[in-house]
């Protein structure tokens, strides 16, 4: 099995890239986690650590969607990236922005003061949590994006063979990229400021990006099962039509408590409690395709598939609808059970998705039709098992802190060092499981169709 | 359902919810500036100087950020200005233990920095963060207090000072404060002028308190053993 169309290879590029930044990502992700039981343990402070952690893995999953496009689009136009060499040079731009952004922030870190204001704005650092980058860099981003996409719509054009798939990847990617702007510019006001973070952040994870992994699904499930198109299109559009519907009106579950108009318990409780219910139809679609399936030749493709679709229904859906009620969010909002929702979304939604993606793909790009698979079920299984400790862990912190601190009303700091000590323990030591099993993918990422395939018994 | 319909449910569906959203968002925007004071010179100064530091890194504003360190949006109310402004400026020379590094703040950024917090205290969050309910629970119909301890509830010294786990941990532990061999004396003239008797303290004045209310407080703390 090969690629039909050599641009698709161009994909790897950006697998190579996301993998590497996922190593780093959960490298500081445990050096954060340490730095909880003791703060000065790194010579970077806390805040610099989380920057590289969240950064890390947000870019890693873009340049892991970004791939899978530049695989996807060829495919259902059936024909080569209408520019290659534009191509690889958006690749290598991107990395030397995002390496750039990367040296900024551990500059700030080592001495705060360089991070001036230079018209108007942070030179290395905007201070704003995930959008970070500062706003010369969100120059350099938007250029990348824009080179990319214009790259991907060329491609479309020269065939005009308008899928149902390539359709609504497009329009995730659309979405996603003008949903970026809202980060872009400077309020005085903090509620506004907040107001547009959240635009960016929640019509990303709960919007646009969601988007883009119900087009991967359908599009996953047809490489590996090789399901009906037809089929698959119709649920696609009823999946990501239910996302947009309840997740445009849910950003109102952020805007609760930010000072914003008290109208949004409502908006916000309603329809960011009806979020679960698409990322349910997804599973459901997984399933009842995977019951079709006669002989399946990529298996880890396919397994990392309906994990994916069963993890982003867990994470985000369970996970986040627990705490989505004003109600309760008037009790939780801010506390570690956010972060162990954040986790768990993060993972099951995007971190298993860009994997499926690789698995699927990664295969023919490499020009093998069958490899070891040993690897890769080893790695789900340590990082899987992992994230779930890891995020019951946290579960439980925030448990015990929403109950002392905003029930009891003992001093949040009171709570951090001593009855949540133990939390702390057990986290940085799944976290070093966690680690086992992307060191694991990782390593299988680089073997994958470069080793002799050991023939099945 | 055909496919195509099913596409234009989602396409005109989405945009149907857009719209709903830009409609609300305007109102929002109209009705943001009513719900806070204004935006003073020193306000928009310290907001730079919160996004210089990163101080979202460690801590949550509004809820929203990290969940390393302490929620900013109310900590003016439990902090005295003068405390802040010297543990913004160098966290361990007031308080030992702290987490917070130096970060290197000058005194005028301190001082827009408690204008930018001191700001964002004054929002109409929705009654957030709400009143811890069993502490409230606790406090009102329970054993009659002495004038001592209604004088500790009343002047939020538990804002900084922890009894039996109760408390906040910017200032020292009281629980068995009267164990140290300081008298009622001492007492009175440490809450008058902190500085008196201890050099440096960050702890606030409280001269103006009545003779009475500073003797029953002293009078209560040397009883905690
Ligand atoms: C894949 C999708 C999702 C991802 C990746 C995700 C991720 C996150 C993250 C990282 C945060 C914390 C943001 C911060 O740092 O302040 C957050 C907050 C939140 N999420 Fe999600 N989320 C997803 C879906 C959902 C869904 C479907 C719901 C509701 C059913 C939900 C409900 C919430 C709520 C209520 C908060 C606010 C927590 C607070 O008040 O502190 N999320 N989400
Ligand atoms: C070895 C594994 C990991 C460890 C030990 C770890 C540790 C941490 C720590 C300590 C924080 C700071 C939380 C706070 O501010 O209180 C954090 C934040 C975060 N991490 Fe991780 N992490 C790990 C893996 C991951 C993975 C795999 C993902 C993505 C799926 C992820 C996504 C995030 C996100 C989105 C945040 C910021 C929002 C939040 O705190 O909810 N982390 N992580
Ligand atoms: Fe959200």
């Amino acid at each position: 099995m090969t690629v039909k169309y050599q641009s698709q290879k161009i994909a790897q590029y950006f697998y190579t890239f996301a993998v590497i930044l996922f190593l780093v990502q959960v490298l500081v992700g445990i050096i954060a986690a340490i730095q909880f039981i003791r703060p000065d343990i790194f010579i970077l402070n806390f805040n610099t650590i989380r920057t590289l952690h969240i950064n890390a893995l947000v870019v890693w999953l873009l340049a892991g969607m970004m791939g899978a496009t530049y695989y996807v689009v060829p495919e259902e136009s059936e024909t080569e990236v209408w520019n290659y060499p534009l191509a690889l040079f958006q690749f290598w731009a991107t990395v030397v922005a995002i390496t750039l952004v990367v040296l900024g922030y551990i500059w700030m870190g080592l001495d705060p003061q360089a991070n001036k204001l230079v018209l108007g704005t942070q030179l290395l650092n905007e201070g704003r949590e995930y959008i970070e980058a500062p706003r010369w860099a969100d120059g350099l981003i938007v250029i990348s994006v824009l080179l990319f996409l214009f790259n991907m719509f060329m491609t479309m054009f020269k065939t005009k063979k308008w899928t149902g798939i390539q359709g609504v990847l497009l329009f995730g990617l659309v979405f996603l990229a003008l949903m970026y702007l809202p980060g872009m510019f400077y309020s005085k006001n903090m509620i506004k400021d907040q107001f547009w973070w959240w635009w960016v952040i929640h019509l990303w994870v709960e919007g646009s990006w969601e988007v883009i992994a119900g087009a991967l699904l359908a599009f996953m499930l047809m490489k590996t099962i090789g399901a009906k198109r037809e089929v698959l299109e119709k649920w696609m559009y009823i999946e990501v039509g239910l996302v947009l519907f309840t997740g445009i009106l849910g950003t109102g579950h952020h805007y609760y408590f930010i000072g914003t108009p008290k109208y949004w318990h409502w908006i916000g409780g309603f329809f960011s409690s009806l979020e679960p219910v698409p990322l349910l139809l997804m599973v459901w679609d997984a399933f009842r395709t995977t019951r079709e399936a006669r002989n399946v030749t990529n298996k880890p493709g396919l397994f990392y598939t309906v994990a994916h679709a069963i993890f982003n229904f867990v994470g985000a859906g369970l996970w986040g609808i627990i705490h989505t009620l004003p109600q309760v969010n008037k009790w939780t909002h801010g506390t570690q059970i956010t972060t162990a929702h954040g986790h768990l979304a993060f993972y099951g939604a995007y971190v298993l998705l860009v994997i499926s993606m690789i698995y699927v793909t990664l295969p023919s790009i490499r020009g093998v039709k069958d490899y070891n698979p040993a690897r890769a079920y080893l790695a789900f299984w340590w990082m899987t098992i992992s994230m779930v400790f890891i995020v019951l862990t946290i579960t439980g912190a925030g448990m015990v802190q929403v109950y002392m601190e905003r029930l009891m009303g003992l001093d949040y700091v009171a709570v951090k060092t001593t009855y949540n000590l133990w939390f702390w323990i057990l986290r940085a030591i799944f976290g070093v499981g966690f680690l086992v099993g992307v060191s694991i993918f990782v390593y299988d990422f680089f073997k994958l169709g470069r080793e002799p395939a050991k023939q099945k018994a | 359902m055909s496919n195509k319909a099913a596409r234009n449910l989602f396409i005109f569906g989405s945009l149907f919810f857009f719209v709903i959203f830009l409609g609300l968002t305007v109102d929002t925007m109209n009705q943001i500036d009513g719900r806070a004071p204004e935006v003073t010179k020193e306000v928009d100064a310290g907001k730079m100087v919160w996004q210089k530091y990163d101080c979202i890194g460690c801590h949550t504003i509004l809820g929203n950020g990290s969940y390393f360190a302490p929620d900013m949006t109310k900590v003016v109310e439990r902090k005295p200005a003068g405390y802040l402004k010297q543990f913004l400026m160098d966290p361990r020379a007031v308080k030992p233990t702290a987490a917070m590094p130096k970060l290197g703040l000058t005194s005028r950024e301190a001082d827009d920095l408690v204008a930018f917090l001191t700001w964002i205290s004054k929002i109409d969050t929705n009654g957030w963060p709400p009143k811890p309910m069993l502490a409230a629970a606790a406090g009102v119909g329970g054993k009659e207090q002495t004038r001592g301890q209604q004088v500790y509830q009343s002047q939020g010294c538990s804002n900084c000072h922890n009894i039996n786990g109760i408390g906040g941990t910017s200032g020292p532990e009281l629980t068995r404060v009267g164990a140290n061999g300081k008298d009622a004396a001492w007492h009175v003239k440490h809450l008058k002028e902190p500085r008196s008797v201890v050099p440096n303290s960050a702890m606030p004045p409280y001269a103006a308190l009545s003779n009475d209310d500073l003797k029953s407080l002293a009078a209560y703390l040397v009883t905690l053993k």
